[in-house]
């Protein structure tokens, strides 16, 4: 998965120092001084879709048994009706209250979340969505609504380091691409349990941090070999998978709180929730985070317990995974899980090999 | 003064009903670098070529609906060519079939007055300072926009963005530009500009409105640069109200506009303030 920031971050054209000068400008001159969205080769982008922005299953289920006229006509009636938070709003708000910090410790900066609204909403939609978003004050200036059309192309447009979405193929997509890509499902109320001073994220290893290269072995030889594999391995590290770069711009960011001797009062954390064990192929997974730079803040070992207790414990305000399975373990204990579609995993269910692959064997021949 | 040409291969539109845009023939056909004497091979295609198949799929739809629609697109082709080449010229447009109602032959300097006395809703240019020129004096004028990414291109839908900064901007917000370094003179085309887009907005509304939500010919959008999303929210509403509900948004922010303008790949982009600033180029 290749960096989707530019490497050399002053290679902007005058086109584009034009734009950034007059935003610049609209901003300061504004009575309200909200803050101004950083600069986007610098800033950490996070796009959401409105859907796990805001909660619209109640709309959606109108665009699927009415069709998008009604659908549309819907959205607009209701404009002034600002829509109840969605299965992304707490970690937007996480996002929001990281930046404030970083305002504070780094005024001039522009090292910061930016969070995008990307959807394929019908613009029209938009009035409403831009109405919700003034209600709860976020700080979401950049939006992208296409009108039907796919947003993927326009996710590389932003420089977008993570896209969330309910729509899984989309996400599969977006994946696809090279861009860091979860698909988010509802859960319960958990957001007034949730931390808000401190976001946290917490991160399955296999085939979301790391390639899904140790996970076919499982799948295909079994434990045994895997951890035998695991140890002859130890020290060659693992490739990456399509979330180590949203791991690393958050290390960044760390380390800015770290310089000013914040570490203890850090507002980020991040967590591996592995099935790996300690013992027997723990080892490989922490050298290699070593050997791409990157720190972890808590590792847990679960050597194949199930991931739900612990993650209750841990409250994330994301909790990623390749495994349906552990996500629905997760959710029915109040985790907010995004889906990553990526590598063997998507190919089984609780071990087996899915019916969907034979089919797939078939429809070739 | 001008000489008018009608194509006889071509139904003529009735002028005051129809949605009059005058494309400059240095869009439509590449402008030679050099001129060969008595050539008379068509004249190579230009930026404007994907617009004028696009043009032509809307009319050809409105017709299908309904064969009286008086609502269509009529094209004029402005040229300041020397006189030899209007034959080529016509000739040309002959050869490739486009929907070009009237050759309008004049000198660069009568362009302007051309354009008013035909009352064109609409003048299309590859150059901005055509643009900015034709708005200055009040002719309502936008970027026909250089689709160069062969991938994205597109001859089967046209593609129509209004930059929305200052359509969404308060009076109290554009007085507040002037203390961030934007001219009287910058401040003041800006409100010219916003006259002369309300009028083709409502025009467009109306054509969007003959189609419904999915499988519309004619596509419209929005873009703000520099603003923030309640100005990008207001502009919205503001071209609701002119009776345009646009498809797209794009709300900015400062991020740089040519990637997502690049994907977009409009035909026409209406600037309001845009082209104002210094140093803006369609190709960024």
């Amino acid at each position: 998965m290749s960096e989707i920031k530019p490497t050399d971050q002053a290679a902007t054209n005058a086109g584009e120092e034009k734009d950034w000068a007059a935003a610049k400008a609209f901003f300061d001159s504004l009575k309200t001084k909200k803050p101004r969205p950083p600069k986007p080769q610098y800033a950490v982008t996070i796009a959401v879709s409105s859907r796990t922005l805001f909660n619209m299953v109640a709309e959606r289920k109108i665009y699927e048994e009415e069709g998008v006229e009604k659908y549309v006509t819907y959205q607009q009636e209701h404009e002034n009706q600002p829509l109840m938070p969605g299965v992304a709003f707490p970690l937007v708000k996480a996002l929001m209250t990281v930046n404030s910090r970083l305002r504070q410790l780094y005024p001039d900066s522009e090292e910061l979340f930016d969070i995008v609204l990307m959807t394929n909403n019908h613009a029209q939609v938009g009035v409403r969505l831009i109405n919700s978003i003034n209600h709860y004050d976020l700080t979401i200036e950049r939006f992208c609504m296409t009108g039907g059309q796919s947003p993927i192309g326009y996710l590389k447009a932003y420089m977008t380091n993570l896209y969330l979405s309910k729509d899984g193929e989309k996400v599969t997509e977006a994946i696809k691409e090279g861009i860091a890509a979860a698909t988010m499902f509802t859960s319960g109320d958990v957001e007034n349990q949730l931390s808000d001073t401190q976001l946290k994220v917490a991160f399955d290893g296999d085939a979301v941090l790391f390639s899904d290269e140790s996970e076919i072995i499982v799948k295909q030889c079994g434990l045994d070999m895997f951890f035998e594999h695991e140890q002859e391995f130890e020290n060659i590290p693992l490739k990456q998978g399509p979330l180590k770069c949203f791991l690393e711009a958050l290390g960044k960011l760390q380390r800015k709180f770290y310089a000013k001797n914040e570490r203890m009062t850090c507002p980020i954390r991040t967590y591996l929730v592995t099935a790996r064990s300690a013992a027997s192929s723990g080892a490989r997974v922490l050298k290699t985070l070593r050997s791409w730079g990157l720190e972890i803040d808590e590792a847990l070992f679960l050597a194949g317990a199930p991931k739900g207790p612990l993650l209750q414990k841990i409250r994330p305000h994301i909790f990623f995974d390749d495994q349906m399975f552990h996500i629905e373990g997760a959710k029915e204990l109040g985790t907010i899980a995004a889906h990553v579609p990526y590598g063997i995993g998507q190919k089984y269910h609780k071990g087996e090999l899915i019916e969907q692959t034979v089919k797939d064997v078939k429809d070739k021949k | 003064m001008d000489s008018m040409v009608r194509n006889p291969d071509v139904k003529q539109r009735d002028a005051a009903q129809a949605v009059v845009v005058a494309v400059s023939s240095d869009a439509i056909f590449d402008p030679e670098v050099e001129q060969v004497h008595g050539a008379t091979e068509p004249l190579r295609k230009g930026d404007a070529f994907s617009f004028m198949k696009a043009i032509q799929v809307v009319n050809e739809r409105l017709l299908t609906m309904n064969s009286d629609e008086t609502l269509l697109f009529d094209v004029i082709l402005l040229s300041n060519d020397s006189e030899e080449k209007h034959s080529r010229i016509i000739a040309s447009a002959k050869h490739y079939g486009l929907d070009i109602g009237r050759f309008c032959f004049c000198n660069k300097e009568d362009s302007i007055e051309s354009l008013q006395s035909n009352k064109v809703k609409l003048f299309l240019s590859t150059d901005t300072k055509d643009v900015c020129k034709a708005l200055q004096k009040g002719v309502p004028a936008a970027l026909l926009f250089r689709q160069t990414d062969p991938h994205h291109q597109t001859e089967d839908q046209l593609k129509v963005v209004f930059s929305g900064d200052v359509i969404g901007s308060s009076e109290e917000m554009l007085h507040g530009l002037r203390e961030q370094g934007f001219t009287e003179t910058q401040l003041q085309g800006f409100k010219t500009a916003k006259g002369s887009v309300k009028e083709f907005a409502v025009l467009m509304g109306e054509m969007r409105r003959r189609f419904g939500l999915e499988g519309s010919p004619l596509c419209t959008g929005l873009m703000t640069v520099w603003s923030s999303r309640d100005v990008c929210a207001s502009a919205l509403k503001t071209l609701r109200g002119w009776g345009l509900l646009v498809d797209e948004a794009f709300c900015m922010a400062g991020a740089p506009r040519s990637p997502i303008l690049n994907l977009v790949q409009p035909h026409i982009l209406c600037l309001d303030g845009l082209y104002h600033m210094e140093g803006f180029t369609a190709m960024s």
